[in-house]
């Protein structure tokens, strides 16, 4: 029983993480119908802009600023960090596509993947570095109940990414922007025409949903302590999974998607072998697609008659 | 037209950040050549190439027989008056990479290389090689069957293989840690699962009950993360008392450390030569065996020198040790073609480095370099560290 509790402690770490991905994947693709597969790397950079502002501030062992400021600076300079990067990717490489065929941004999206991972290559070199958590952050603290052990970090990525996601589901919701990135989803050319500024607000999707997988990366960095270049792939890889799993273009089918991909890994790792949970992971994929293809949350589209 | 010239600003700013990426780091250069520091001016010229994972999960050791290497052509030139030059050949330990880098190693004037690092890429380049006559003298691929398939005519390495390694590490398991359960944990890669195979049979037969599991050892980032913890979570039960790690990723040994550390799970963790890094690994209490000596504190001249002589290059670090070796049984051969009135070529080479013969007092491992027919080293041992409560590498001494 304490092996089950404590691999769905571990599946919902990783789950949040994926959530917090597939957000972007899934806000991006409602609004602009394209999967921009740069985004596992946008989280990357976002573990690494979390990593400058920890050397900024001293460096693991040798810190000037209490721990819980850090964690402040961190987030938030990588999630306006990546924001920025989002909305520039948008300018500069999707919106000059926008009525290209589909297959060109799609294209450019692998591209500027490339780009983005060579260049933290070419800024941080090719080897590993380490968030070293457990200098500023005792492992030992958290929440003990038995063997259970729920620690410090782990308790800081569920607290924040419920807030995130509640914070953007209210946004979405209930603010003007909201309205804004539901009438461009739904029909860009009428929204157009109801005056909504649909550039401003495809680019606010890519912010917030650059953000997001920023602050993904910076937790990451702290729950595993090493960050690579190429970390942003595969995890890219497997939010785009909880999306498409989820429904993609659905933000509860994100944020569900994200945590069930987790769970799934976890318990594949603990209960079967670590080695087939890719295999797991992406055979929920294929069956996702023959089963149901618009995913959990997704909604079949209307056929117009 | 605006966005076109936009599109085209893009194009060339992307081609600019991976021609930067791939000219002016050393570390991710393609068979990019380094200039020899030799100050010789004799006719004695000649190339050879490094493989090696410089970019990657592993880079951090790649580097460190990347420097060694570097320190070793330039010591040699200066000594021998040759003019060797070095091309890098970053694998990123991927047998896949290493093949495209080998054709290409293959279609240069490359008389010999250094490397490659890992066992499942000279799986997968060795018969390229040997078909090509070009001698591949590796400081770290230890997997036994390199030599003995056959398949690696050309395959020279100057570290004791999984056969002599893989036993002193589960005798030593055996008979100081004397655990009731172990778990061994491979990264699905040849070298991990080749050690590991090594080692089961005699645990087993000691009457310690054996878990032996496997990761995927280039999982990265979240996956990573789930990976590790679950299986501190699932495998470390209250009676494994050793956790064995032949990994090539001290980082990741270091994460599943870490783990155990959080979940309050009591393990005494072993690791083989691909986690000795002591900047990545440094759990106090485990054990650590490798193919080298550790010489940062040594007080041979030699060996000072060559600790000094490698900063020059990057940080120093054990795992390069080898390599140094390496490459000097390179470098000594060419020596060797020349002093005999020849022109360096892949053959002639070849045919020294068989021949090698270098005593213990030249060698910085401490022990003579000879050649068995299958390219094996003829007799040396494996080295032990413990790491104490300060995380320091402490040298474990043979008994």
């Amino acid at each position: 029983m304490q092996v089950f509790i404590q691999t769905v402690v571990n599946g919902l770490t990783t789950g949040c993480l994926y959530a917090l991905i597939a957000l972007g994947y899934t806000m991006v693709y409602g609004v602009l119908k394209l999967l921009n597969f740069a985004h596992g790397d946008v989280y990357a950079v976002g573990a690494y802009i979390g990593y400058v502002v920890l050397q900024i501030f001293g460096g693991s062992t040798a810190l000037t600023i209490p721990v819980p400021l850090l964690l402040v600076f961190m987030f938030v300079a990588a999630a306006g960090g990546c924001g920025f990067l989002g909305v520039a990717m948008e300018r500069f490489a999707y919106r000059p596509l926008r009525n290209a065929p589909r297959i060109a941004p799609l294209i450019t999206a692998l591209g500027i993947s490339f780009v983005l991972e060579n260049t933290i290559l070419l800024l941080f070199g090719g080897f590993t570095r380490s968030y070293n958590t457990n200098a500023y952050i005792s492992s030992s603290n958290g929440i003990n109940i038995g063997d259970l052990h729920i620690d410090t970090v782990q308790i800081l990525i569920f607290v924040l990414t419920a807030v995130m996601c509640l914070g953007l589901k209210l946004t979405v919701d209930r603010t003007t922007l909201g309205k804004s990135m539901r009438a461009v989803a739904s029909d860009r050319e009428a929204a157009e025409m109801l005056g909504i500024d649909v550039d401003r607000t495809i680019a606010l999707t890519f912010f917030i949903g650059s953000a997001l997988a920023g602050v993904a990366g910076v937790m990451t960095g702290l729950a595993i302590n090493q960050i690579t270049n190429t970390m942003g792939f595969l995890a890219g890889l497997k939010a785009f999974t909880a999306a498409v799993v989820g429904g993609i273009g659905s933000i509860p089918g994100a944020m569900i998607g994200g945590i069930f991909i987790g769970l799934c890994e976890s318990f594949s790792a603990s209960y079967i072998s670590s080695q087939y949970s890719d295999l797991i992971v992406f055979g929920i994929l294929i069956a996702t697609m023959l089963i149901r293809p618009q995913g959990i949350f997704g909604q079949r589209p209307l056929q117009k008659v | 037209m605006k966005g076109r010239i936009i599109i085209a600003a893009m194009t060339l700013a992307a081609i600019f950040v991976a021609g930067c990426g791939s000219s002016s780091s050393s570390t991710t250069a393609s068979s990019s050549t380094t200039a020899s520091s030799g100050t010789s001016n004799t006719k004695c010229t000649a190339s050879i190439a490094i493989e090696g994972p410089f970019t990657g999960p592993v880079a951090q050791v790649g580097l460190e027989q990347l420097h060694f290497a570097q320190l070793a052509v330039a010591n040699d030139n200066a000594a021998d008056h040759t003019n060797v030059t070095l091309a890098q050949d970053d694998t990123q330990l991927t047998p896949s990479i290493a093949t495209t880098k080998t054709q290409a190693i293959i279609a240069s004037p490359a008389v010999a290389v250094v490397g490659p690092s890992g066992s499942q890429e000279v799986e997968a380049v060795g018969p390229l090689l040997a078909r090509a006559g070009l001698a591949a003298v590796s400081g770290s691929a230890t997997l036994p069957a390199l030599a003995s398939s056959g398949a690696n005519k050309t395959f020279f390495r100057v570290v004791p293989d999984d056969d002599v390694q893989g036993p002193q590490d589960a005798n030593y398991v055996v008979n100081h840690l004397k655990p009731k359960a172990v778990l061994i944990v491979d990264d699905d890669e040849a070298y991990s699962q080749g050690i590991t195979k090594v080692m089961i049979p005699i645990l087993t037969k000691a009457g310690i009950k054996v878990d032996h599991q496997t990761y995927n050892g280039t999982d990265t980032g979240a996956t990573l993360s789930s990976a590790l913890s679950s299986l501190v979570t699932a495998h470390l039960t209250p009676n494994v008392t050793v956790a064995i790690l032949p990994w090539q990723a001290a980082a990741n040994a270091q994460q599943f450390g870490l783990d155990a550390q959080q979940q309050h799970k009591k393990v005494i963790l072993f690791g083989t030569d691909g986690t000795n890094s002591p900047s990545q690994f440094h759990i106090p209490g485990t054990y650590i065996s490798t193919f080298g000596p550790d010489i940062s504190s040594s007080t041979n001249p030699m060996d000072k020198a060559i600790v000094a002589g490698v900063a020059k290059y990057g940080p120093y670090g054990a795992f390069g040790v080898p390599t140094y070796a390496a490459t000097d049984v390179v470098m000594k051969a060419i020596a060797s073609v020349c002093k005999a009135g020849q022109t360096p070529s892949r053959s002639n080479v070849l045919a020294a480095i068989k021949t090698t013969n270098i005593p213990a007092a030249a060698n910085v491992l401490g022990e003579p370099i000879a050649f068995t027919a299958t390219g094996n080293l003829a007799g040396s041992p494996g080295y032990l560290f413990h790491v104490n409560s300060a995380g320091k590498y402490i040298e474990i001494p043979p008994k």
